[in-house]
Formats: C-alpha cells, sequence, structure tokens
C-alpha cells in the first residue's frame, strides 16, 4: 500500500493528529451507564487472610517527611519480617497524589496498599466507593482508637464507620517575627484578635521594614482552609452543616476586613506561592501557615520565630482554628491480603512513638494521645503551641472537605476579593450560587437519606 | 510501508479520539466506577455556563496574541539573525535556545523572576522606587505573564524556520530590483514577505496548533488556571484539578477537537489559496 503525501496533506494531517492527540490526553479508561456509585460500607472479615509480602505506599511526603517515612517503613519491616513496603512519590502535594489516585481508580489497576488523603479528597473516595472502611482491619489489628486524639480521628468518620486514620496532621499557625515586634515595642506574643493586631499593623510596618506587617497565605493554596479562621472569628463561615452561608453578612464583614487591610489600610499583602517561605525571607512580620511548616520555617528564618494561636474575632474569640492535614486510606480495588498489609502498616505508623518521631521530623501534630513527646519538644519547643491548640480546634465546614472543586471556587472568590478589590458581597453571593450548585449535582444523591 | 504507522496511529490517536467522544456524553466522576449517560448533557452545560464565554475568550486571546507574536518576532529576529555580521551562528543558536528546554524548567525559573515578593523583576523595580505588578494574583496580568514567556519560548522556532525561507529567497530577484531602485523596505514588502508566504503558511498551522495545546507553562506557572484557563488547561482542571467531572471535561476537549479541526480545513482551503509556492 501507498500513500500519496504532499506538503497539503501533511499540514492537514498534521492538524487532525494533533487535534487527537488533545483528545487522546484527556481520554480515560471506559465506564459503563447506570448509577452513581456508592460506597461499599460492609465489613471485610480478614479472618484467615495472610498479609501480602509486598505493598505500595503512595505519599505526597507531607512537611518533607520523605526521610522520616523511610525510617518507619525499615523499621516497620524489621518488625514485620515478610511484608516489604514500596515508598512511592505519588505527587508533590495531595492535589497531584488524588489526581495520581483517581486516574489509577479510573484504570482499574496500579493502585496502592497505602494512600495519603487530605481532608478535601477522603470523601470523595469514599462516595465512589475508592477506599474501605478500616473498622475491622482496627479491630482485628487490637489498634487503640480511643488513643487517638479525638478531634483528629473523628474527621474520618461518616456512616456510622472509619474511613482513614490521621497521619501528618496539622493547623494553621500564626507565626510572627520576634524581633520585628520587640523592634516596634509591640508585646512578644501574637494578637489575641484580629482587630489588635490592626491595630499592632501600622507600627510593625513603619518599625520592621518588612514590606507587610502581615501576608496571607497564597489564595493557590488552601485559602479555604487558611480563611476559614476568620470567617470563624467574625461569626460567619463558608456554610453551617449544608447550608451554604458564605454570603451571610458575617462572612462578608470578615472578608471586607481582610480586603481593607490590603487596600485601605495598606498593610497586608497576599502570598504569591508559599506565605511560609515570605515569612522566612523577612518580607512580612507575620503571616499564617501550616504546622507542617514549622521546622521548615524555624531552619530558614534568620530571626526569632515565635508562634501563637490564630487571633479571634469581634464574635468568637476562641475555637476558630480549623483542623487540616491528611490521613492514610486504604483502597477498595486491592486484594484483601493486601489490605491486611495495608492495615498493619497503619498500625505500626499510628503507633505512639512513631507519631512522635514524624511530629519531630515535620513539625506536624502528634496524633495519639499517649505520644512521648518530651525529646521532640525539648528540641523544638514551638510544637507545644500547636499540640495547645488542637484543644480549641474545630472541624472545618462541610462546604470546604465536602464538595468536589469548592477549594477551588473558594480560592477563586478569595482572589477576586484580595487581589482585584472586587465586591464582596457580590462575589460572595455568586460563590454561594456555585457552591449550591456543587452540592445539588455532586453530592446530595450521593449522600444517605 | 504505510499500513503499519496507519494501525498505530488508528490504535494510539484515534481509538482514544472515538472513546473520548464518548466520555463526552457520560455524567462520569473520575474515580468512580460507573457513569450515567446524559447525551448532548455535558455541552449545554459548558455552553450554558459563564465557563463558556470566559473559557473560550481566554483561549482565543492567548491563541492570536502567542501565535500573532512568536512569527511576528521570529521574522524579526530571522532578519537581524540573516545579516553577514560576526557572532550570528552564537546568536542563531542562543536565540533557539529556549525552543527546546523543558517547559517545566522554563516555567519555573520564570515564575521566580516574576514573583512580586522577592523576584528579580520585582528587585529591579524596587531599585526604581516601583511596586511590582502582582504578576500571579491578579487573572489579566497572569494571562500576560504566561503570554511573554510562552512567545520568549517559541519565538526561536519561529526564527529558524523563518531564517531557512530568507536563505533560500532567490537572490537574483533582489538583485534586479535593487538595480530597479527598490530600497530594502520595499524590498522585502514586495518580494521578500510573498517568497516567504510557504513558510508563514506552515508557520501558522503549525504554531496555532502547538498554542491551542499549551499546557506546561500554564500548568508551572497558573496551577488553578486563574485568568489562563484556555480550553485544554479547563479540559485538565475539570477532570483532573479538583472537580473530577471526567464526562465534562471530555466534552470540553472534543469543542477544542472540533475548533482545531476547523481551524486546519479552513486554513487548507482558503489561506492556502494565497501561497506563493516557488
Amino acid at each position: 500500500m501507498t500513500l500519496h503525501l504532499d506538503r497539503r496533506h501533511f499540514l492537514g494531517l498534521a492538524g487532525v493528529t494533533a487535534s487527537a492527540a488533545a483528545l487522546a490526553a484527556c481520554g480515560g479508561p471506559s465506564t459503563t451507564g447506570g448509577g452513581q456509585a456508592t460506597s461499599q460500607a460492609a465489613d471485610i472479615d480478614f479472618n484467615g487472610v495472610k498479609p501480602a509480602a509486598k505493598i505500595d505506599f503512595w505519599s505526597s511526603h507531607p512537611g518533607q517527611s520523605q526521610d522520616v517515612e523511610k525510617s518507619l517503613i525499615e523499621r516497620f519491616q524489621a518488625k514485620n519480617l515478610g511484608i516489604s513496603v514500596n515508598l512511592v512519590t505519588a505527587g508533590a502535594n495531595y492535589e497531584e497524589i488524588a489526581q495520581k489516585f483517581q486516574t489509577a481508580q479510573a484504570a482499574k489497576s496500579g493502585l496502592p496498599a497505602v494512600v495519603v488523603l487530605s481532608d478535601v479528597w477522603w470523601f470523595r473516595y469514599y462516595t465512589n466507593g475508592s477506599i474501605i472502611p478500616v473498622d475491622s482491619l482496627t479491630k482485628q489489628l487490637d489498634m487503640k482508637m480511643d488513643d487517638f486524639q479525638q478531634s483528629l480521628i473523628n474527621d474520618y468518620k461518616y456512616d456510622g464507620k472509619q474511613w482513614a486514620v490521621p497521619y501528618g496532621r496539622s493547623t494553621p499557625l500564626f507565626y510572627f517575627n520576634k524581633d520585628h515586634f520587640a523592634a516596634a515595642g509591640l508585646p512578644d506574643r501574637a494578637p489575641k484578635t484580629w482587630d489588635e493586631f490592626g491595630q499592632w499593623a501600622p507600627k510593625l510596618k513603619a518599625a520592621s521594614g518588612a514590606q507587610y506587617a502581615y501576608i496571607y497565605p497564597a489564595l493557590a493554596g488552601y485559602a479555604g482552609w487558611t480563611l476559614q479562621n476568620m470567617l470563624w472569628g467574625w461569626g460567619g463561615g463558608w456554610s453551617k452543616e449544608w447550608d451554604i452561608i458564605c454570603d451571610s453578612t458575617e462572612s462578608v464583614a470578615a472578608l471586607q476586613w481582610a480586603q481593607d487591610s490590603i487596600y485601605k489600610d495598606k498593610w497586608a499583602g497576599v502570598s504569591s506561592k508559599e506565605a511560609a517561605d515570605d515569612f522566612s525571607a523577612g518580607l512580612t512580620s507575620a503571616t499564617i501557615a501550616s504546622t507542617g511548616s514549622l521546622l521548615g520555617i524555624l531552619k530558614s528564618a534568620k530571626f526569632n520565630v515565635g508562634v501563637g494561636f490564630l487571633p479571634g474575632g469581634p464574635k468568637a474569640a476562641t475555637n476558630v482554628c480549623p483542623t487540616g492535614g491528611a490521613g492514610l486510606g486504604i483502597p477498595s480495588g486491592i486484594s484483601k491480603e493486601e489490605q491486611l498489609a495495608a492495615g498493619m502498616f497503619l498500625d505500626f505508623v499510628t503507633q505512639p512513638e512513631s507519631t512522635a518521631e514524624f511530629s519531630a521530623a515535620t513539625g506536624y501534630m502528634p496524633t495519639r494521645k499517649s505520644a512521648d513527646m518530651k525529646a521532640v519538644l525539648a528540641k523544638t519547643p514551638q510544637i507545644q503551641t500547636a499540640v495547645d491548640q488542637l484543644a480549641v480546634t474545630k472541624v472545618q465546614d462541610n462546604a470546604r472537605v465536602f464538595l468536589p472543586g469548592a477549594d477551588q471556587e473558594m480560592a477563586k472568590a478569595a482572589a477576586k476579593i484580595l487581589t482585584q478589590q472586587g465586591d464582596v458581597k457580590s462575589t460572595m453571593t455568586e460563590l454561594k450560587a456555585t457552591l449550591e450548585g456543587i452540592y445539588t449535582k455532586d453530592v446530595k444523591p450521593k449522600l444517605k437519606a | 510501508m504505510a499500513l503499519p504507522n496507519l494501525v498505530l496511529i488508528a490504535v494510539f490517536t484515534y481509538r482514544p479520539l472515538f472513546s473520548n467522544i464518548y466520555y463526552s456524553t457520560l455524567d462520569w466522576t473520575l474515580g468512580s466506577p460507573t457513569a450515567t449517560v446524559v447525551g448532548l448533557g455535558n455541552y449545554v452545560t459548558f455552553f450554558s455556563s459563564n465557563d463558556a464565554p470566559k473559557v473560550l475568550g481566554t483561549t482565543a486571546v492567548f491563541t492570536v496574541v502567542t501565535v500573532g507574536g512568536s512569527m511576528l518576532l521570529g521574522l524579526l529576529v530571522a532578519l537581524a539573525l540573516n545579516a553577514k555580521v560576526r557572532g550570528t551562528t552564537f546568536a542563531r543558536s542562543a536565540v533557539f535556545a529556549p525552543y527546546v528546554l523543558s517547559g517545566v524548567g522554563v516555567g519555573l525559573v520564570w515564575l521566580f523572576i516574576f514573583d512580586p515578593g522577592y523576584g528579580v523583576l520585582a528587585w529591579l523595580l524596587r531599585g526604581l522606587g516601583q511596586q511590582s505588578p502582582q504578576w500571579i494574583n491578579d487573572p489579566q496580568l497572569s494571562l500576560v505573564m504566561v503570554i511573554l514567556v510562552y512567545v520568549w519560548k517559541n519565538l526561536g522556532y519561529c526564527a529558524v524556520v523563518y531564517l531557512a525561507g530568507l536563505q533560500s529567497l532567490p537572490q537574483e530577484v533582489m538583485e534586479a530590483a535593487s538595480l530597479d531602485g527598490a530600497n530594502g523596505f520595499r524590498r522585502f514588502i514586495s518580494i521578500s514577505l510573498p517568497l516567504l508566504s510557504p513558510t508563514t503558511f506552515f508557520l501558522l498551522i503549525t504554531t496555532l496548533l502547538s498554542s491551542l495545546q499549551a499546557f506546561d507553562l500554564i500548568r508551572i506557572m497558573t496551577p488553578l488556571g486563574t485568568g489562563t484557563s484556555t480550553l485544554i488547561y479547563e479540559a485538565y482542571l475539570q477532570a483532573f484539578g479538583a472537580y473530577n467531572r471526567a464526562g465534562y471535561s471530555a466534552a470540553i476537549s472534543v469543542v477544542l477537537f472540533a475548533i482545531l479541526l476547523v481551524i486546519t480545513v479552513l486554513q487548507l482551503r482558503f489561506v492556502e489559496r494565497k501561497v506563493h509556492y516557488s
């Protein structure tokens, strides 16, 4: 067979092929028509099952935890001879690992036995039936569930079952440059409320020489998480149960205050990439960042770093800190043998000494009440603030953690308000409509009555 | 001889194409084992939503400016490189180098340059007593930033192809025009440009196709696609970003496919007629 291919046909073929390649890149595995997925909530019986000899652990190494993860794996393997754990870097952040996991689900192959899942992703895995409840495993392996920090373990409870266990769990912390605070004659502590900080900020900016007194965390990151504190402080929120309240008077007032700090009072800015880096570089006197950034900040900052609880607002001075971070889950699409080995690994990495080791290496919070933190705190006393703050944390609003894509929509709305000086009320009204649309279409049909 | 290649293209290009068209008729959450057939529902949702004008507008602006910018600057650079002066070999390599660099690496480096906090550009502007624009947070400036980097990365390709075209122009025609008193500008407009039309046509198609598929720079420099959500990036975000709407994403990529197809056919039918093949 011969084919005459002149310049004209070549260019035409190139166009069609390029178009098709664009499509192919966006393609996915085949699927069948039918109803929506629901999670397999039935308990799995692991009696008589032998653990698999080799399992994969997909991690994004939260808090630069690759080394401590390797160390934990070595200790696990030494204790459980015959089970080998392969640590896979499955993404640089929670979103990338979720992307890889969802794709593997769709392809029905290459699934890991243990996967890191963030606060905004595990519920989607539950609704898609992608993960198993771990109750039967925790029972069989005699895991001390009541020794977990209750606010952290309860985050993964739904429909009467436990869908994951806490791993790299964090809260936001208020970080401040002690040297700047001293130069401005301010108390050596974090502000108790945002109003108090609003009074300090002009002095701080004048005395420190830094570009900003405060920098809002990058919106492309987790604006829905970092702004939760202000919304609660003003008596608002993203949602109350499943009612979207981001356009309430209180929520609008909170974001208006944030906008004014940038455009009217001109002492705040918005980070372009990573607020923790901006803070460490001395660009700002204060910021909010994850506890998982603590050790990185302490290592790179060339000034005295102070940490404190998140400031309160005019309506709520305390209990204004959301929990966050990641847990570990077990996929449903793997063998029982792999699931059992995965359960054993989960048990090991959440042991008190393991969580203390992980905490020491990253700054994430110890997930077990009985974790001996003396050595860790002696070395990094700032971790104590994060642990103490845990007592005044709140579970995040449903809209942020349970609605697919809500975090992105919140980030876009926050960007409009904080970087383009958009009208707060109309932006929040628009966001409410979007979030309600996502709830009605993507979540409500999958919720059990 | 063509059969094995056609089989490969059929399996790896056209099969996914038809699969994707099928997925575009499903309400399918990525990762879910089941889906619902919704016919043209995803297309109706896209074209009746606020997404369509924004995404199509961004795609149009990005494509027109990057294609026009790369070709125009590429031509100007090619004219400069065509001059017989010292250092042109080095200059040609320098101009072409960005084109072969990894888009991810280029994106990361330029992101650092544009960073309003501690980027090189911000440092230079501070030296002049100016604040850096919010390149990353402002959607309009984000688009400008990505376009600038895209044009910088790709103009070398246009320059090299134009240079090859310029060097193959018949010198006797140029000399005759000179003898007739045509100055350099006149010779360029009346002789070089028309004779370069096959090159221009080739570049128009290839840069248009690659511009409509630009992904790496957008992904690295503006991960949320704020202000830079072109059709292909929106398709990515919808399926693999936070939303996991695989069927809806497939519909957007079919729209992109249709646009590419129509543009290619129009170019072959109408634009090529104005091309002078020697």
